[in-house]
Protein backbone atom coordinates (compact mmCIF):
# COMPACT_ATOMS: atom_id res chain seq x y z
CA UNK A 1 0.00 0.00 0.00
CA UNK A 2 2.65 2.57 -0.93
CA UNK A 3 2.57 2.98 -4.52
CA UNK A 4 2.85 6.83 -5.73
CA UNK A 5 2.40 8.28 -8.99
CA UNK A 6 2.32 11.65 -9.89
CA UNK A 7 0.53 12.22 -13.02
CA UNK A 8 1.39 15.97 -14.59
CA UNK A 9 1.85 17.59 -11.46
CA UNK A 10 1.81 21.06 -11.45
CA UNK A 11 2.04 23.36 -7.84
CA UNK A 12 1.84 26.84 -8.70
CA UNK A 13 1.24 29.04 -5.23
CA UNK A 14 -1.01 32.67 -5.57
CA UNK A 15 2.24 34.65 -6.02
CA UNK A 16 2.68 32.77 -9.08
CA UNK A 17 5.81 31.19 -8.48
CA UNK A 18 5.64 27.75 -9.76
CA UNK A 19 7.26 25.14 -7.05
CA UNK A 20 6.86 21.76 -9.72
CA UNK A 21 5.70 22.20 -13.17
CA UNK A 22 4.13 18.99 -15.03
CA UNK A 23 5.70 16.14 -12.66
CA UNK A 24 5.32 12.68 -13.55
CA UNK A 25 6.91 9.97 -11.47
CA UNK A 26 6.20 6.85 -10.35
CA UNK A 27 7.26 4.87 -6.75
CA UNK A 28 7.24 1.31 -6.68
CA UNK A 29 5.65 -0.01 -3.49
CA UNK A 30 8.51 -0.55 -0.95
CA UNK A 31 10.72 1.02 -3.02
CA UNK A 32 13.54 3.76 -1.99
CA UNK A 33 14.92 7.09 -3.79
CA UNK A 34 15.62 10.44 -3.16
CA UNK A 35 14.59 13.51 -4.20
CA UNK A 36 17.45 16.02 -4.68
CA UNK A 37 18.08 19.37 -6.61
CA UNK A 38 18.78 22.85 -5.21
CA UNK A 39 17.11 25.30 -2.69
CA UNK A 40 13.67 25.62 -4.45
CA UNK A 41 14.38 23.08 -6.44
CA UNK A 42 10.73 21.86 -5.55
CA UNK A 43 11.30 18.95 -2.98
CA UNK A 44 9.46 20.19 0.18
CA UNK A 45 6.64 21.25 -2.37
CA UNK A 46 6.73 17.20 -3.78
CA UNK A 47 6.69 15.83 0.08
CA UNK A 48 4.31 18.73 1.27
CA UNK A 49 1.83 17.23 -1.54
CA UNK A 50 2.38 13.85 -0.58
CA UNK A 51 1.12 14.85 3.29
CA UNK A 52 -1.63 17.11 1.04
CA UNK A 53 -0.22 20.04 3.15
CA UNK A 54 -0.33 21.85 -0.15
CA UNK A 55 -3.08 20.54 -2.87
CA UNK A 56 -1.37 20.64 -6.49
CA UNK A 57 -2.69 23.23 -8.99
CA UNK A 58 -3.18 20.48 -11.87
CA UNK A 59 -2.67 17.25 -12.35
CA UNK A 60 -3.17 13.70 -10.16
CA UNK A 61 -1.69 12.24 -7.17
CA UNK A 62 -2.58 8.60 -7.08
CA UNK A 63 -1.52 7.06 -3.49
CA UNK A 64 -2.43 3.25 -3.94
CA UNK A 65 -4.30 3.91 -7.06
CA UNK A 66 -6.57 6.47 -5.17
CA UNK A 67 -5.88 10.45 -6.41
CA UNK A 68 -5.70 11.91 -3.05
CA UNK A 69 -6.08 15.49 -4.35
CA UNK A 70 -9.85 14.23 -4.31
CA UNK A 71 -9.32 12.44 -1.37
CA UNK A 72 -12.29 14.03 1.42
CA UNK A 73 -10.74 16.13 4.46
CA UNK A 74 -12.76 13.37 6.79
CA UNK A 75 -10.71 10.97 5.02
CA UNK A 76 -7.63 13.18 5.51
CA UNK A 77 -6.78 12.10 8.94
CA UNK A 78 -7.21 8.08 8.10
CA UNK A 79 -4.45 8.83 5.21
CA UNK A 80 -2.12 10.63 7.00
CA UNK A 81 -2.06 8.04 9.66
CA UNK A 82 -0.29 5.88 7.05
CA UNK A 83 2.24 8.43 6.57
CA UNK A 84 5.46 8.93 8.43
CA UNK A 85 7.26 12.27 8.06
CA UNK A 86 10.73 13.53 9.53
CA UNK A 87 11.84 17.27 9.38
CA UNK A 88 14.89 18.63 9.54
CA UNK A 89 13.98 20.40 12.14
CA UNK A 90 11.89 17.64 13.89
CA UNK A 91 9.15 19.34 15.49
CA UNK A 92 9.27 18.04 18.01
CA UNK A 93 7.20 18.98 21.27
CA UNK A 94 9.01 20.84 23.98
CA UNK A 95 6.57 19.74 26.78
CA UNK A 96 6.55 16.26 26.17
CA UNK A 97 8.91 13.57 26.90
CA UNK A 98 10.53 11.89 24.62
CA UNK A 99 8.22 8.79 25.48
CA UNK A 100 5.04 10.84 24.81
CA UNK A 101 6.34 12.62 21.44
CA UNK A 102 6.35 9.35 20.10
CA UNK A 103 3.24 7.71 21.69
CA UNK A 104 1.55 10.79 20.08
CA UNK A 105 0.96 9.22 16.62
CA UNK A 106 -0.37 6.17 18.16
CA UNK A 107 -2.25 8.16 20.38
CA UNK A 108 -4.20 9.24 17.94
CA UNK A 109 -5.27 5.88 16.70
CA UNK A 110 -6.98 5.46 20.15
CA UNK A 111 -4.65 2.57 20.54
CA UNK A 112 -4.81 0.81 24.12
CA UNK A 113 -2.37 2.67 26.47
CA UNK A 114 -0.15 -1.15 27.19
CA UNK A 115 0.08 -1.65 22.97
CA UNK A 116 1.45 2.16 22.84
CA UNK A 117 3.98 1.52 25.34
CA UNK A 118 5.32 -1.30 23.04
CA UNK A 119 5.12 0.17 20.26
CA UNK A 120 7.16 3.43 21.42
CA UNK A 121 9.71 1.26 23.02
CA UNK A 122 10.17 -0.79 19.80
CA UNK A 123 11.06 2.47 17.78
CA UNK A 124 12.99 3.80 20.40
CA UNK A 125 14.95 0.48 19.86
CA UNK A 126 15.19 0.87 16.42
CA UNK A 127 17.01 4.05 17.10
CA UNK A 128 19.20 3.06 19.60
CA UNK A 129 17.49 5.42 22.54
CA UNK A 130 15.49 3.34 24.12
CA UNK A 131 16.53 4.12 28.15
CA UNK A 132 15.96 8.24 26.97
CA UNK A 133 12.05 7.82 26.83
CA UNK A 134 11.75 10.02 29.82
CA UNK A 135 14.11 12.73 28.87
CA UNK A 136 12.71 16.20 27.11
CA UNK A 137 14.03 16.99 23.83
CA UNK A 138 16.06 19.75 25.04
CA UNK A 139 18.25 17.12 27.08
CA UNK A 140 19.13 15.24 23.90
CA UNK A 141 21.75 15.97 20.93
CA UNK A 142 20.99 17.40 17.63
CA UNK A 143 21.00 13.77 16.24
CA UNK A 144 19.76 12.12 19.62
CA UNK A 145 16.47 14.49 18.58
CA UNK A 146 16.52 13.89 15.02
CA UNK A 147 16.36 9.94 15.72
CA UNK A 148 13.51 10.53 18.27
CA UNK A 149 11.61 12.70 15.09
CA UNK A 150 12.35 9.30 12.79
CA UNK A 151 11.05 7.11 15.79
CA UNK A 152 7.78 8.98 15.96
CA UNK A 153 7.57 8.92 12.10
CA UNK A 154 7.56 5.02 12.18
CA UNK A 155 6.19 4.12 14.90
CA UNK A 156 2.74 3.49 13.50
CA UNK A 157 4.63 1.13 10.89
CA UNK A 158 3.54 3.47 8.30
CA UNK A 159 3.34 2.42 4.31
CA UNK A 160 4.87 5.52 3.22
CA UNK A 161 8.04 7.68 4.75
CA UNK A 162 9.11 10.88 3.90
CA UNK A 163 11.44 12.53 5.19
CA UNK A 164 12.39 16.53 4.13
CA UNK A 165 16.01 17.20 4.47
CA UNK A 166 16.32 14.64 7.61
CA UNK A 167 20.23 15.21 7.56
CA UNK A 168 20.41 19.02 7.41
CA UNK A 169 21.90 19.70 10.71
CA UNK A 170 23.96 16.71 11.15
CA UNK A 171 27.69 15.79 10.93
CA UNK A 172 28.30 13.15 8.20
CA UNK A 173 28.60 10.14 10.36
CA UNK A 174 25.60 10.59 11.85
CA UNK A 175 24.00 11.54 8.33
CA UNK A 176 25.25 8.26 6.98
CA UNK A 177 23.84 6.64 10.51
CA UNK A 178 20.21 8.08 9.69
CA UNK A 179 20.28 7.26 6.01
CA UNK A 180 21.02 3.95 7.49
CA UNK A 181 18.14 3.54 9.46
CA UNK A 182 15.77 4.93 6.54
CA UNK A 183 17.20 2.13 4.34
CA UNK A 184 16.37 -0.75 7.16
CA UNK A 185 12.80 0.53 7.37
CA UNK A 186 12.06 0.47 3.34
CA UNK A 187 13.57 -2.90 3.92
CA UNK A 188 10.47 -4.22 5.58
CA UNK A 189 8.56 -2.95 2.65
CA UNK A 190 7.78 0.68 3.93
CA UNK A 191 8.23 3.13 0.67
CA UNK A 192 10.82 5.80 1.39
CA UNK A 193 11.43 9.34 -0.03
CA UNK A 194 13.62 11.32 1.02
CA UNK A 195 14.67 14.75 0.00
CA UNK A 196 18.04 16.12 0.80
CA UNK A 197 20.50 18.20 -0.89
CA UNK A 198 23.82 16.04 0.26
CA UNK A 199 24.47 14.28 -3.01
CA UNK A 200 27.51 12.84 -1.85
CA UNK A 201 26.01 11.07 0.65
CA UNK A 202 23.22 9.97 -1.00
CA UNK A 203 25.01 9.41 -4.28
CA UNK A 204 26.92 6.90 -1.93
CA UNK A 205 23.82 4.68 -1.16
CA UNK A 206 23.35 3.78 -4.81
CA UNK A 207 19.55 3.91 -4.88
CA UNK A 208 17.32 5.70 -7.17
CA UNK A 209 17.68 9.79 -7.74
CA UNK A 210 15.45 11.77 -9.01
CA UNK A 211 16.97 15.53 -9.22
CA UNK A 212 14.92 18.32 -9.42
CA UNK A 213 15.34 22.02 -10.82
CA UNK A 214 13.15 25.02 -10.77
CA UNK A 215 10.24 22.39 -10.71
CA UNK A 216 10.92 19.59 -12.73
CA UNK A 217 12.49 16.23 -12.96
CA UNK A 218 15.48 16.72 -15.05
CA UNK A 219 17.03 13.28 -14.01
CA UNK A 220 15.70 10.18 -12.86
CA UNK A 221 18.59 7.64 -11.71
CA UNK A 222 17.73 4.61 -11.25
CA UNK A 223 19.27 2.63 -8.45
CA UNK A 224 22.76 0.87 -8.79
CA UNK A 225 22.35 -1.20 -5.50
CA UNK A 226 19.59 -3.29 -3.65
CA UNK A 227 18.68 -2.27 0.07
CA UNK A 228 20.02 -5.41 1.09
CA UNK A 229 23.82 -3.72 -0.03
CA UNK A 230 23.09 -0.64 1.41
CA UNK A 231 22.02 -2.55 4.80
CA UNK A 232 24.52 -4.90 4.44
CA UNK A 233 21.48 -6.86 5.90
CA UNK A 234 19.07 -9.94 4.57
CA UNK A 235 16.08 -9.68 6.68
CA UNK A 236 13.09 -11.68 6.29
CA UNK A 237 9.94 -9.39 6.29
CA UNK A 238 8.10 -9.87 9.05
CA UNK A 239 4.35 -10.49 8.90
CA UNK A 240 2.40 -7.92 10.54
CA UNK A 241 -1.20 -7.33 10.97
CA UNK A 242 -2.07 -3.65 9.92
CA UNK A 243 -2.56 -1.24 12.67
CA UNK B 1 -11.61 -4.91 -6.08
CA UNK B 2 -13.04 -4.59 -2.55
CA UNK B 3 -14.37 -1.51 -1.37
CA UNK B 4 -10.84 -0.91 1.19
CA UNK B 5 -8.64 -1.81 -1.75
CA UNK B 6 -10.59 0.98 -3.61
CA UNK B 7 -10.56 3.20 0.01
CA UNK B 8 -7.65 2.51 1.81
CA UNK B 9 -8.49 5.69 4.11
CA UNK B 10 -12.29 4.83 4.65
CA UNK B 11 -12.76 5.18 8.28
CA UNK B 12 -13.25 2.91 10.84
CA UNK B 13 -16.41 4.37 12.27
CA UNK B 14 -16.53 5.45 15.39
CA UNK B 15 -14.89 2.71 17.87
CA UNK B 16 -16.04 3.77 21.49
CA UNK B 17 -13.55 2.35 23.62
CA UNK B 18 -10.92 4.64 21.92
CA UNK B 19 -12.95 7.18 22.05
CA UNK B 20 -13.59 6.90 26.10
CA UNK B 21 -9.67 6.33 26.34
CA UNK B 22 -9.19 9.70 24.03
CA UNK B 23 -11.59 11.70 26.94
CA UNK B 24 -9.86 10.16 29.78
CA UNK B 25 -6.07 11.05 28.57
CA UNK B 26 -7.58 14.72 27.04
CA UNK B 27 -9.33 15.18 30.26
CA UNK B 28 -6.48 14.64 32.39
CA UNK B 29 -4.04 16.67 30.30
CA UNK B 30 -6.24 20.02 30.08
CA UNK B 31 -6.71 19.87 34.21
CA UNK B 32 -2.49 19.34 34.21
CA UNK B 33 -2.21 22.04 31.71
CA UNK B 34 -4.54 24.10 33.74
CA UNK B 35 -3.26 23.82 37.03
CA UNK B 36 0.14 24.22 36.14
CA UNK B 37 -1.13 28.05 34.95
CA UNK B 38 -3.26 28.60 37.97
CA UNK B 39 -2.59 31.85 38.12
CA UNK B 40 -3.99 32.94 34.41
CA UNK B 41 -6.98 30.03 35.11
CA UNK B 42 -8.00 31.73 38.21
CA UNK B 43 -8.59 35.00 37.05
CA UNK B 44 -10.59 33.22 33.91
CA UNK B 45 -12.66 31.70 36.35
CA UNK B 46 -13.59 34.96 38.50
CA UNK B 47 -14.37 36.84 35.45
CA UNK B 48 -16.93 34.36 34.27
CA UNK B 49 -17.83 33.39 37.90
CA UNK B 50 -18.96 37.63 38.15
CA UNK B 51 -20.49 37.39 34.94
CA UNK B 52 -22.58 34.40 35.73
CA UNK B 53 -22.99 35.87 39.82
CA UNK B 54 -24.79 38.57 38.48
CA UNK B 55 -28.01 37.38 36.62
CA UNK B 56 -28.15 34.09 38.72
CA UNK B 57 -27.95 36.90 42.12
CA UNK B 58 -30.70 38.74 40.26
CA UNK B 59 -32.63 35.52 39.93
CA UNK B 60 -32.53 34.42 43.13
CA UNK B 61 -33.69 37.94 44.14
CA UNK B 62 -36.58 38.11 42.26
CA UNK B 63 -38.26 34.08 43.10
CA UNK B 64 -37.44 35.11 46.65
CA UNK B 65 -39.82 38.24 45.97
CA UNK B 66 -42.22 36.09 44.45
CA UNK B 67 -42.46 33.57 47.12
CA UNK B 68 -42.56 36.31 49.79
CA UNK B 69 -45.14 37.75 47.93
CA UNK B 70 -46.99 34.68 47.61
CA UNK B 71 -46.88 34.13 51.13
CA UNK B 72 -47.83 37.06 52.17
CA UNK B 73 -51.60 37.78 53.57
CA UNK B 74 -52.15 41.02 53.18
CA UNK B 75 -54.09 41.58 49.57
CA UNK B 76 -54.96 44.83 47.94
CA UNK B 77 -57.96 46.33 48.40
CA UNK B 78 -60.64 49.30 48.74
CA UNK B 79 -61.79 52.15 51.11
CA UNK B 80 -65.56 53.67 51.13
CA UNK B 81 -65.28 57.14 52.98
CA UNK B 82 -68.94 58.05 53.85
CA UNK B 83 -70.36 62.16 54.34
CA UNK B 84 -69.72 62.86 58.02
CA UNK B 85 -73.80 63.03 58.09
CA UNK B 86 -73.71 59.88 56.93
CA UNK B 87 -76.97 57.54 58.50
CA UNK B 88 -75.85 53.75 59.82
CA UNK B 89 -78.44 52.69 56.77
CA UNK B 90 -76.53 54.18 54.51
CA UNK B 91 -73.32 52.21 56.01
CA UNK B 92 -75.30 49.00 56.24
CA UNK B 93 -76.16 49.19 52.30
CA UNK B 94 -72.45 49.73 51.21
CA UNK B 95 -71.18 46.74 53.51
CA UNK B 96 -74.36 44.82 52.08
CA UNK B 97 -73.15 45.71 48.51
CA UNK B 98 -69.23 45.05 49.07
CA UNK B 99 -70.11 41.52 51.21
CA UNK B 100 -72.51 40.36 48.19
CA UNK B 101 -69.98 40.78 45.53
CA UNK B 102 -67.69 37.52 44.70
CA UNK B 103 -64.45 39.49 43.83
CA UNK B 104 -64.63 40.86 47.68
CA UNK B 105 -62.70 38.56 50.19
CA UNK B 106 -63.24 40.48 53.40
CA UNK B 107 -64.97 43.68 54.61
CA UNK B 108 -64.50 45.61 57.80
CA UNK B 109 -65.64 48.80 59.41
CA UNK B 110 -64.06 51.71 60.80
CA UNK B 111 -66.67 53.87 62.46
CA UNK B 112 -66.44 57.61 62.91
CA UNK B 113 -65.29 57.39 66.85
CA UNK B 114 -62.63 54.23 66.02
CA UNK B 115 -61.42 56.62 63.09
CA UNK B 116 -60.98 59.64 65.81
CA UNK B 117 -58.92 57.54 68.26
CA UNK B 118 -57.09 55.96 65.83
CA UNK B 119 -55.93 59.58 64.18
CA UNK B 120 -55.32 60.39 67.84
CA UNK B 121 -53.10 57.82 68.29
CA UNK B 122 -50.81 58.01 65.93
CA UNK B 123 -50.95 61.92 65.11
CA UNK B 124 -50.31 63.43 68.38
CA UNK B 125 -53.27 65.84 67.45
CA UNK B 126 -55.73 64.37 70.46
CA UNK B 127 -55.60 67.84 72.58
CA UNK B 128 -56.06 70.16 68.93
CA UNK B 129 -58.87 67.83 68.06
CA UNK B 130 -60.49 68.05 71.16
CA UNK B 131 -61.12 71.70 70.97
CA UNK B 132 -62.94 70.92 67.62
CA UNK B 133 -66.10 69.63 69.80
CA UNK B 134 -67.46 67.43 67.23
CA UNK B 135 -65.98 64.80 65.37
CA UNK B 136 -64.53 65.77 61.54
CA UNK B 137 -63.73 62.41 60.46
CA UNK B 138 -65.86 59.73 58.29
CA UNK B 139 -66.96 56.45 58.75
CA UNK B 140 -65.44 53.91 56.26
CA UNK B 141 -65.37 50.63 55.06
CA UNK B 142 -62.42 48.81 54.20
CA UNK B 143 -62.59 45.52 51.12
CA UNK B 144 -59.88 43.01 50.56
CA UNK B 145 -59.88 42.01 46.86
CA UNK B 146 -60.07 37.89 46.55
CA UNK B 147 -57.18 36.75 44.86
CA UNK B 148 -57.42 37.29 41.52
CA UNK B 149 -59.52 40.25 40.63
CA UNK B 150 -60.18 41.81 36.68
CA UNK B 151 -58.92 45.63 36.97
CA UNK B 152 -62.45 46.69 35.06
CA UNK B 153 -64.31 45.13 37.85
CA UNK B 154 -62.92 46.93 40.18
CA UNK B 155 -63.48 50.23 38.09
CA UNK B 156 -66.60 48.74 38.15
CA UNK B 157 -67.42 48.35 41.36
CA UNK B 158 -65.61 51.38 42.59
CA UNK B 159 -68.54 53.67 40.19
CA UNK B 160 -71.72 51.69 41.62
CA UNK B 161 -70.38 52.21 45.17
CA UNK B 162 -69.82 55.85 43.87
CA UNK B 163 -73.16 56.23 43.38
CA UNK B 164 -74.58 55.37 46.33
CA UNK B 165 -76.47 57.18 49.20
CA UNK B 166 -74.08 58.47 51.85
CA UNK B 167 -70.60 57.83 50.02
CA UNK B 168 -67.87 60.61 49.55
CA UNK B 169 -65.06 58.79 48.37
CA UNK B 170 -63.99 55.74 47.25
CA UNK B 171 -60.66 54.95 47.15
CA UNK B 172 -58.51 52.06 45.81
CA UNK B 173 -55.41 50.86 47.98
CA UNK B 174 -52.56 49.93 45.92
CA UNK B 175 -50.49 48.24 48.34
CA UNK B 176 -46.94 47.55 49.05
CA UNK B 177 -47.26 43.95 47.94
CA UNK B 178 -48.39 45.51 44.10
CA UNK B 179 -45.35 47.02 43.85
CA UNK B 180 -42.90 44.58 45.37
CA UNK B 181 -44.76 42.15 42.49
CA UNK B 182 -43.91 44.94 40.20
CA UNK B 183 -40.58 45.48 41.01
CA UNK B 184 -40.15 41.69 41.14
CA UNK B 185 -41.43 42.09 37.45
CA UNK B 186 -38.42 44.56 37.00
CA UNK B 187 -35.99 42.41 38.21
CA UNK B 188 -37.13 39.59 36.01
CA UNK B 189 -36.60 41.32 33.05
CA UNK B 190 -33.38 43.13 34.15
CA UNK B 191 -32.15 39.36 35.45
CA UNK B 192 -32.98 38.07 31.64
CA UNK B 193 -31.27 41.00 29.81
CA UNK B 194 -28.19 40.86 31.96
CA UNK B 195 -28.38 37.17 31.59
CA UNK B 196 -28.06 37.30 28.10
CA UNK B 197 -25.14 40.34 28.01
CA UNK B 198 -22.65 38.71 30.86
CA UNK B 199 -23.49 35.24 29.14
CA UNK B 200 -22.31 36.80 25.72
CA UNK B 201 -19.34 38.12 28.47
CA UNK B 202 -18.39 35.40 29.53
CA UNK B 203 -18.62 33.19 26.41
CA UNK B 204 -16.12 36.06 24.94
CA UNK B 205 -14.43 35.83 27.75
CA UNK B 206 -13.13 31.79 27.36
CA UNK B 207 -12.94 32.12 23.75
CA UNK B 208 -10.51 34.83 24.45
CA UNK B 209 -8.71 32.28 26.77
CA UNK B 210 -8.58 29.58 24.98
CA UNK B 211 -7.42 31.25 22.02
CA UNK B 212 -4.24 32.45 24.07
CA UNK B 213 -3.95 28.37 24.81
CA UNK B 214 -4.31 27.42 21.13
CA UNK B 215 -1.56 30.30 20.24
CA UNK B 216 0.84 28.38 22.73
CA UNK B 217 0.55 25.30 21.60
CA UNK B 218 -0.21 25.58 17.95
CA UNK B 219 3.86 23.24 17.58
CA UNK B 220 1.48 20.30 18.79
CA UNK B 221 -1.43 20.82 16.72
CA UNK B 222 0.75 20.82 13.76
CA UNK B 223 1.63 17.93 14.92
CA UNK B 224 -1.04 16.15 15.96
CA UNK B 225 -2.49 16.92 12.26
CA UNK B 226 0.43 15.31 10.80
CA UNK B 227 0.31 12.82 11.86
CA UNK B 228 -3.64 12.22 11.15
CA UNK B 229 -5.35 13.42 14.51
CA UNK B 230 -8.91 14.26 13.25
CA UNK B 231 -10.81 17.42 13.68
CA UNK B 232 -12.38 16.70 16.75
CA UNK B 233 -9.53 15.54 18.25
CA UNK B 234 -7.56 18.57 17.44
CA UNK B 235 -9.95 20.48 19.16
CA UNK B 236 -10.50 18.10 22.09
CA UNK B 237 -8.21 19.90 24.36
CA UNK B 238 -9.41 23.26 24.27
CA UNK B 239 -13.35 22.20 24.67
CA UNK B 240 -12.08 20.80 28.07
CA UNK B 241 -10.21 24.29 28.64
CA UNK B 242 -14.08 25.64 28.15
CA UNK B 243 -15.76 23.40 29.65
CA UNK B 244 -12.92 23.68 33.04
CA UNK B 245 -13.43 27.40 32.98
CA UNK B 246 -17.05 27.42 32.55
CA UNK B 247 -17.18 25.05 35.53
CA UNK B 248 -14.51 26.72 37.69
CA UNK B 249 -16.63 30.80 36.71
CA UNK B 250 -19.66 28.47 37.70
CA UNK B 251 -17.92 27.54 41.24
CA UNK B 252 -16.88 31.26 41.69
CA UNK B 253 -20.29 32.57 40.75
CA UNK B 254 -21.86 29.96 43.40
CA UNK B 255 -19.61 30.87 45.77
CA UNK B 256 -20.52 34.90 45.32
CA UNK B 257 -24.10 34.79 45.61
CA UNK B 258 -24.10 32.63 48.68
CA UNK B 259 -21.31 35.42 50.33
CA UNK B 260 -23.90 38.19 49.27
CA UNK B 261 -26.49 35.87 51.14
CA UNK B 262 -24.42 35.61 54.12
CA UNK B 263 -23.61 39.75 53.92
CA UNK B 264 -27.19 41.20 53.40
CA UNK B 265 -28.90 38.41 55.54
CA UNK B 266 -29.25 40.47 58.59
CA UNK B 267 -30.63 43.52 57.44
CA UNK B 268 -33.23 41.79 55.05
CA UNK B 269 -34.20 39.88 58.58
CA UNK B 270 -35.27 43.17 60.04
CA UNK B 271 -36.54 44.39 57.20
CA UNK B 272 -39.27 41.74 56.84
CA UNK B 273 -39.40 41.33 60.93
CA UNK B 274 -41.50 44.88 60.69
CA UNK B 275 -43.89 43.26 57.85
CA UNK B 276 -44.59 40.43 60.27
CA UNK B 277 -42.35 38.23 57.80
CA UNK B 278 -40.11 35.23 58.16
CA UNK B 279 -37.03 35.50 56.54
CA UNK B 280 -36.57 32.11 54.33
CA UNK B 281 -34.28 32.07 51.25
CA UNK B 282 -35.68 30.22 48.28
CA UNK B 283 -33.57 29.52 45.10
CA UNK B 284 -30.29 28.59 46.25
CA UNK B 285 -30.10 24.97 46.46
CA UNK B 286 -28.54 22.33 45.16
CA UNK B 287 -30.58 22.06 41.90
CA UNK B 288 -29.22 25.97 41.56
CA UNK B 289 -25.97 25.38 41.96
CA UNK B 290 -26.27 22.30 39.40
CA UNK B 291 -28.07 24.93 37.14
CA UNK B 292 -25.24 27.06 37.41
CA UNK B 293 -22.55 24.76 37.03
CA UNK B 294 -24.30 23.67 33.71
CA UNK B 295 -24.81 26.50 32.28
CA UNK B 296 -21.09 27.88 33.55
CA UNK B 297 -20.09 24.69 31.12
CA UNK B 298 -22.54 25.01 28.27
CA UNK B 299 -20.91 28.84 28.26
CA UNK B 300 -17.40 27.69 28.77
CA UNK B 301 -17.52 24.93 25.83
CA UNK B 302 -19.46 27.58 23.75
CA UNK B 303 -16.62 29.91 24.22
CA UNK B 304 -14.09 27.76 23.36
CA UNK B 305 -16.24 26.01 20.12
CA UNK B 306 -15.49 29.76 18.87
CA UNK B 307 -12.07 30.20 19.60
CA UNK B 308 -11.43 26.56 17.87
CA UNK B 309 -13.80 27.73 15.00
CA UNK B 310 -11.96 31.14 14.28
CA UNK B 311 -8.26 29.93 14.32
CA UNK B 312 -8.19 26.22 13.63
CA UNK B 313 -10.32 26.01 10.39
CA UNK B 314 -7.44 27.05 8.64
CA UNK B 315 -4.59 25.52 10.43
CA UNK B 316 -1.81 24.67 7.85
CA UNK B 317 1.25 22.18 8.62
CA UNK B 318 5.08 22.94 8.38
Amino acid sequence: MGHIEFQHVTKRFENGYEALSDVSVEFAEGSMSFLTGHSGAGKSTFLKLLLRAEMPSRGRLLVNGVDIVQLPDKRLPRYRQNLGVVFQDHHLLAQRSVFENVALPLRVTGMREREVGRRVRAALTRVELLGKENLFPRHLSTGEQQRVGIARAVVTRPKILLADEPTGNLDPDLSTHIMDLFARFNQVGTTVIVASHDVPLIESMGLRILHLQAGRVIEDLPATRSIEEVTGLTLEVPQEADS
Amino acid sequence: MTRAAKDPWRGTGWQPFAWIRDHARISSESINFISTRIGTSFLVWLVVGIALALPAGLWILQINMEAMSQGWEGRPGLSVYFVTDASQEDIDVVAQVLEGNTDIASVALTTADQALTQFKEYSGLGDALDLLGENPLPASLTARFADRIDPLAVDNLVASLSQLAGVSEVVVEKTWLERLNDLSAVISRMGLVLAIMFGVGAVLVTASSVRLAIESRLDELRVLKMVGATQGQIRRPFLYFGAIYGFGGGVIAAMLIAFTLVVIEPPLQSLLGSYRQELQLAGFNMLFLLLILTIGCFLGVLGALLAVRQRLKHLELF
